[in-house]
Order: structure tokens, then sequence, then C-alpha cells
């Protein structure tokens, strides 16, 4: 009789041991991982890993995260991916051993993680690239990006350029950025090639493209759409302006890049007329919730310094545009943990798709079963620079509702 | 449901009453529709946590949608599809839930943007620039929405002989009132519901004057949408003879109005044909003619001149046509429509069902449910062996 009570103590104990562990935690922490290029490009690394730290400071805050009867609170581990794929796995991996439930990331290496990633059912969010084929629903089910998609920006930026009747010459630089963005814009296009003048890739590391600017200038092209870093961006105007061509440069979200005009300080004018394609940053109704993250964002860090003056002599700083959509991606994780009521990731992973919340400007943000796109593609605007300072357009019908944000520094 | 909204506008008419039967003896009683609906579906309706759906009030919604029905050999329901058409007018932003038993949704053709999927729920957000068009082409659950199809279809084949029974399934029975009218007055009401039935335009909201007291009429009347229906019947020989239908070569043809004061159903009854035929009928919620058209007049408001139409007579056939013209109205939209002003067109099509039964899908539990079934089966099993081993081994 005693075998028999040591034996079902035992089974008992080896039962409770199937399950997995609920408790133990005492810390009740979250992890989120943000892996961007701190060395590499750091604007973008530092406004992603802001964005997801002014999220979990503020959820954290309002008492954290309730799951069931427990309560949990975000810690953000920052990892530096160097630009490097081969380093974003390292990263990945580390990252999975603290046992993350989300990676945050500027997009680097993202054809190589998500599978790690997928195999403990983490999400990872893209803030940054909007590279085609890094996000599928279907292939890459634990891929979520909240960033203007380049299929969204070379669509729109056909669909405004094409009507006006321009002969548009599409460079690229040999970034993959640029290579990916080329594709997007020739596909673009691809259905009016009386609209291209001409299709040039242009080394990324070059800051003097003057012989290739003259032979886009002898193809007669009369607008030129520049997909590529900001470096290719600057070393292009530059190029334009310095042999007095005044032609009209389009250019995807990089073109609002600091960078851009901090290679370009020294000719203000050079900027002008530089439009550039990107998420809108407020919403249909209006600046208010825009305003209040930037407000929050530069009390908490500071306003994020252009590095440049206007003609006014005020210093001009950068509005907090794709620390919003990581920011946005944190609200939206912890609405999905919220619905599924639990920390598992497989669960966490499948309510994602269920899910959608209020973004820090107004707009809502969400994915589901057949898109993990947050930023849909009709939300692509124009803006354009003027006194180093950048306004939406008002000849297209998206922009033209959109009011400008203040960018000189207050106080 | 029905009950409920019966009741609702008896006691609104009530309310309406008493106090005024206490200054007057004439009241002010709202007649139905255009809306609410007799019963919450159709259109279908959202399932799992709505999210913030938003249409600005710049922007409008038209919908037309094709609700198209495979059918078994039986009539029974097999699969069902619906090509929904959202074309938006105005400048502004849209967040477009369209609830229905969704297995799987993809755009339709000429869609300007492509629909999103969450559980139970058709999605559309982006922003329309002053016009744009959404088109679903979605796969719905059969058991979840057979019972909102206007339609029954039951099949018979014995031997050379084939009948198909067409059933309006729309009947639901409702409550309403009665009273003493005016009957120049309800005659005038007639003649304009009719003029919107025949124009085919949305009811405007009507009051009628009620002498004394407003009462619940004893009956509870059995209110249908009219349902206007075409169908043929390919047989794969040309059949001997039909009843109910006409026979063109091979195809048997038959159309009716089911409803409008006319009947419910109808029967098409086939002889020879060489085998089960192939089946396509097609139902439009249609307008009220004859159950409007007045008694050898031009119009209502003449016909009471000419002669003494009761005046509870002129009410009861008012209220029963605007009660049938709510519930076609209903049909119109199989799947919401965001606008709630905006106009629905809706043709649901029967056909033979070429392919197989859909299975009911999964509950989706997430990528973690079938490890967990396999988990828990393991421990079971688990449990079960050591279990019988335990009492061997105790026995021993």
């Amino acid at each position: 009789m005693r075998r028999l009570a040591f034996l079902l103590a035992g089974l008992a104990l080896i039962v409770a041991g199937c399950g997995k562990s609920s408790g133990g935690d005492s810390t009740r922490r979250l992890v989120i991982a943000v892996d961007v290029p701190v060395t590499g490009s750091p604007y973008v690394a530092q406004t992603i890993k802001q964005g997801v730290e002014l999220a979990a400071q503020n959820l954290n805050g309002s008492g954290g995260i309730r799951v069931g009867s427990r309560g949990y609170q975000l810690t953000v581990k920052l990892y530096d991916n160097h630009l490097s794929a081969r380093r974003a796995v390292e990263d990945t991996r580390r990252a999975l051993d603290a046992g993350a439930v989300a990676v945050v990331t500027d997009g680097t290496g993202v054809d190589a993680t998500w599978q790690l990633a997928r195999r403990d059912d983490v999400a990872v969010d893209i803030a940054y690239d909007g590279g085609t084929g890094l996000v599928d629903a279907t292939a890459r089910p634990n891929v979520f990006r909240i960033a203007p998609t380049n299929r969204g920006i070379a669509f729109r930026l056909a669909e405004y350029l094409i009507p006006r009747k321009l002969k548009v010459a599409l460079l690229s630089d040999d970034s993959a950025y640029g290579r990916q963005g080329a594709a997007d814009i020739g596909r673009a296009f691809s259905g009016n090639p009386e609209a291209v003048a001409l299709k040039l890739t242009v080394p990324a590391g070059e800051t003097d493209l003057s012989p290739q600017i003259l032979r886009v200038r002898r193809s007669g092209a009369t607008a030129l759409v520049v997909w590529g870093q900001p470096p290719a961006i600057a070393a292009v105007l530059s190029a334009a302006r310095s042999i007095g061509w005044n032609v009209p440069v389009y250019a995807p979200p990089t073109g609002a890049d600091p960078f851009v005009r901090q290679q370009l300080a020294d000719h203000p004018s050079w900027v002008d007329g530089l439009t550039f394609a990107s998420g809108r940053m407020t919403a249909e109704i209006g600046t208010a919730p825009f305003l209040n993250f930037q407000s929050q964002y530069e009390s908490t860090y500071g306003v994020d310094r252009v590095g440049v003056k206007n003609s006014a002599g005020q210093p001009l700083f950068q509005p907090p545009e794709f620390a919003m959509y990581s920011y946005d991606f944190v609200h939206v994780l912890v609405a999905a943990i919220t619905r599924a009521d639990s920390v598992e990731p497989g669960k966490v992973l499948a309510a994602l798709n269920e899910v959608t919340t209020q973004g820090a400007n107004g707009d809502e943000r969400g994915f589901n079963e057949h898109s993990h796109e947050g930023v849909v593609d009709d939300d692509v605007y124009f803006a354009r620079f003027k006194d180093m300072i950048f306004s939406p357009v008002a000849d297209d019908a998206l922009s033209s509702t959109l009011p400008p944000i203040p960018q000189t520094a207050r106080g | 449901m029905s009950l409920r909204y019966s009741l609702g506008l008896a006691a609104a008419a009530a309310g309406l009453a008493a106090p005024a039967s206490t200054a007057a003896s004439i009241q002010q009683v709202l007649l139905p529709g255009p809306t609410p609906y007799p019963t919450q579906s159709p259109p279908l309706a959202v399932g799992g946590a709505p999210p913030p759906a938003a249409l600005s009030f710049a922007v409008h919604a038209r919908a037309a949608e094709r609700v198209r029905a495979g059918v078994g050999p039986g009539g029974e329901l097999v699969s069902l599809r619906v090509l929904h058409r959202l074309v938006l007018t105005g400048k502004g932003d849209y967040l477009i839930v369209v609830g229905a038993p969704v297995e799987d949704v993809r755009a339709g053709a000429g869609s300007d943007s492509q629909p999103g999927l969450r559980t139970g729920q058709i999605l559309w957000s982006g922003f329309s620039s002053g016009s744009k068009v959404l088109a679903a082409d979605a796969e719905l659950r059969v058991r979840e929405a057979r019972e909102l199809l206007p339609l029954r279809l039951r099949a018979i084949r014995e031997g050379s002989r084939y009948s198909l029974t067409v059933t309006n399934a729309t009947t639901i029975a409702e409550i309403a009132y009665g009273g003493e009218g005016l009957p120049q007055q309800l005659a005038e009401l007639l003649d304009r519901t009719r003029r919107e039935s025949l124009a085919g335009e949305r009811l405007s909201p009507a009051y009628a004057s009620v002498k004394g007291f407003v009462r619940a009429r004893k009956d509870a009347p059995r209110i249908a949408a009219p349902l206007r229906v075409e169908g043929t019947l390919h047989f794969p020989s040309a059949p001997g003879s039909a009843r109910g239908g006409t026979v063109h070569g091979k195809t048997v043809s038959f159309s009716a109005v089911l409803g409008d004061a006319s009947p419910l159903s109808l029967r098409v009854d086939v002889s020879g044909g060489g085998g089960a035929p192939r089946l396509r009928v097609v139902a439009r919620p249609t307008r009220l003619v004859r159950a409007l058209t007045p008694p050898r007049a031009a119009s209502w408001a003449v016909a009471v001149r000419r002669r003494a139409i009761p005046a509870d007579l002129l009410l009861r056939r008012l209220i029963d046509a605007r009660m049938q013209l709510v519930r076609s109205d209903q049909y119109q939209a199989f799947l919401s429509n965001p606008d709630p002003q905006g106009a629905n067109r809706t043709v649901y099509v029967y056909e033979t069902a070429t392919a197989a039964p859909t299975a009911a899908p999964a509950p989706n539990t997430g990528s973690g449910g079938g490890n967990e079934l396999v988990l828990t089966l393991a421990i079971l099993g688990s449990v079960l062996v050591a279990g019988a081993a335990l009492v061997l081994w105790a026995h021993s």
C-alpha cells in the first residue's frame, strides 16, 4: 500500500511537471528586444528605440499589463545590429534567450531572423524598412510592420507623377534599400513606360555624381526619383544644383533624413523643392494626438535636432515619425496580450491578428490574417522642403488635408 | 426580436396615444419604415470584438452584393460566397468592419484596395480621395449563414419525374396595431407608399392619425419580403413536359414573385429530362405592386372618394404593406453597409454546386492549438499507461 501511495505521488508530480511553468518569475517582466543599427544609422536606431521605451514607460507607469491575476512590467533590451544581417541573427538569438516576447527592428536581417523567432512564436516588428517581401502574412506569420511600405511609396509616387506628364529618371543607389526600391518603383511605373526617361543605379558611397547627373540630364528627364540612402539623395541634389539644373527631385522617406540637410547646409536653397513621400504623421482627426505624442517624446528625450538652421537662424528639429511607429507597435502588442489573456508567445502571435488600437497620431493601428502592415498605402503623403522645413504638398488629395508639423525649436 | 420590435412599435404608438387621448381624440402614430428592421439579421452581424469602425461624415457608401449559394441535389445549401462591392464617394478616412461568418476573403474584381480578415470580420482601412471601390469576394461558413438566406429550395427526383419547390423564407410574425384612421389621409399615405415602392426607394418616415385608442391587432400578421424569382433547370435531355415552368429544348424556365399578395412558394414539376438538372435560381428583393394596387381606381385617394372603404382596413393594408417593404429593404443588404443612409442592392443566386460541401472551419486557436491537443493527448495517454502499469504492479 505504501508503494502505491509513493507511486501515486510520483505520478502526480510527473503530470504536474508536464505543464508550462507559470510561477517562479518573481519579477514578472516581459522583455521587448530592440535590434537597431546604433552604429550604422544612429538617427534611425535612436528614434525606434525611444519610441519603444516611451511606450513601455507609459504602460509601466499606468500599472503595467494585467494578465489574469498577474501584473507585468515591460523591459526593453537594446541590441546593435550594425546594419549587418549576421549581427542581427546573433542579436535575435540573444533576445530569444532573454525570453523576449517580441523583437522590434529597423528591418536589418529580417530575411534571416524571422525564422529563428518563428520557432519560438515570437513576433518581429519592422519599424523602418519598407522592403517588399519582408512582410508576408502567410509565409512569415510572425513578421509585422508599422512603417510605410516601399510598394505603397512607389505606387503613390507613380500616381502623383504620371498625370503631370513628366519624363522621370528613376535613380537608385546600390545599397539593399536602393535595390529594393528600384524594383518597386520600376513596377509602379511599368504600366506607363512613356513616363520614364531613364533608369540608373548610382554608387551609394559616392559623393560626386556629376557624370551620372549629366547623363540623366541628356536623357531628357524633367524629374528625378531618387531611391536611396540619404547620402545618395544629397549627392544627387548637389550634382544637379551645382550645374544649375533645377529639376524637381522626389524621394522616399529617406529624403526627410536630417543627413540630407546636414550635407547641404552650405547651400540650403539646393534642398528647396525636394519632395519626399512618407507615412502621414497626423490623422484626419487633427494634429492634437501627434502633437501630444511629440510633446511627451521631447519632454522625455529632448528634441531630435536636425543640425541645421532655417534662414531666420532658428535651429530645426525632426518630428518623431519613426518613433511613433515603434511606439504604436508596443501598444498593439499589449492589446494582443490583453486579448489573449496570456503571455504565451503563440497565443500573443495569434491575437496580434485580431486587435486594433489607436495610434499615437490618432490613426487606427492593427493587423489581420491577410495583412501584417500597420500603415496602409493610402496613408502615404507627400511633403516638400522650403527653407529646410518640409510641409505637405497642396496638389495631392490626401496631403492637402494635412497640416504642417512645427519643426523650429521652441523656447 | 420580431416580437420585441413589434411591441416597441405598439408601445410607441400607445405612448403617443395615451397623453393625447386625454386631450384630444386623434393621435399621430408612427408607421413602420424605413427602420428598424424586424430582426437583427440580415445584414449579418459582426463577429468578435468590433474595432472602432469609422466612416467620416464626408464619405458615403453604396453597396451592391451578389450572394452565390451552391446547392446540392436535394436543394440543400452546401457553399456560400458573397461578392460585396462598396462604392465610396467623398474625401476622407475610412475604417470599415463588415461582420460575417467569413472563412476567407480576397479582393473582388475592380477593387482599389485589399480587404483584411479577422475572425468574423472583413476589414477595410484607408483614405478615399473622392471615390473608391472596395470589392470583397468572401467565402462564408454555411452553417452560420444559411438561415438568413431568403429562399429554401427542395428538389425531389423520383424515377423520371423531378420536382422543385422554391419557398420564400423571409416570413416572420409581427405584432401590429390597429385603430380607426382617417380614410382620406390613409389613402394618401397608401398612395405615397405605393409611389415609393414603385420607384424602388426606401420608405420615408410617415405618421397616421388615429381616432381614439390605438390597439394591438389580435392577428399577428405574417410578413414576408416580396421576392422576384427567376430560374432555369437545365436537363441532360429535353423533358417531356413541365408544370409551373416552360420547356425550351433541354431547359425549363420559371419565374414568379413570391409574396406581394401572391403565394410564398412555387413548384415546378418536370417529366423526363434524362437525369438531374443543373439548377439556377435568381432572387431579388423587390417592390410591392399587387398589395398596393388601388381597387378599380388610379389611386387610393380616388378609390376612397368613389366608394367608402373601412378605415381600419385601409390602416391594416398600409401597415402590412409598409412592414413588407421594410422586410424587403432589409434583404437588400445581406452584408452590412457602413453608411446607414447608403443604398443597397443584393441579388441572391442559387446554383447547383459542383464542389463538395465546405467543411466547417476549425476555430482559430493560434499556432499553439495543435500542439496543445497533442500535449493533452500525450499526457492522458501517459497517465492511462502509467495507471495500468501501476495496477498490474500493485497486484503483483
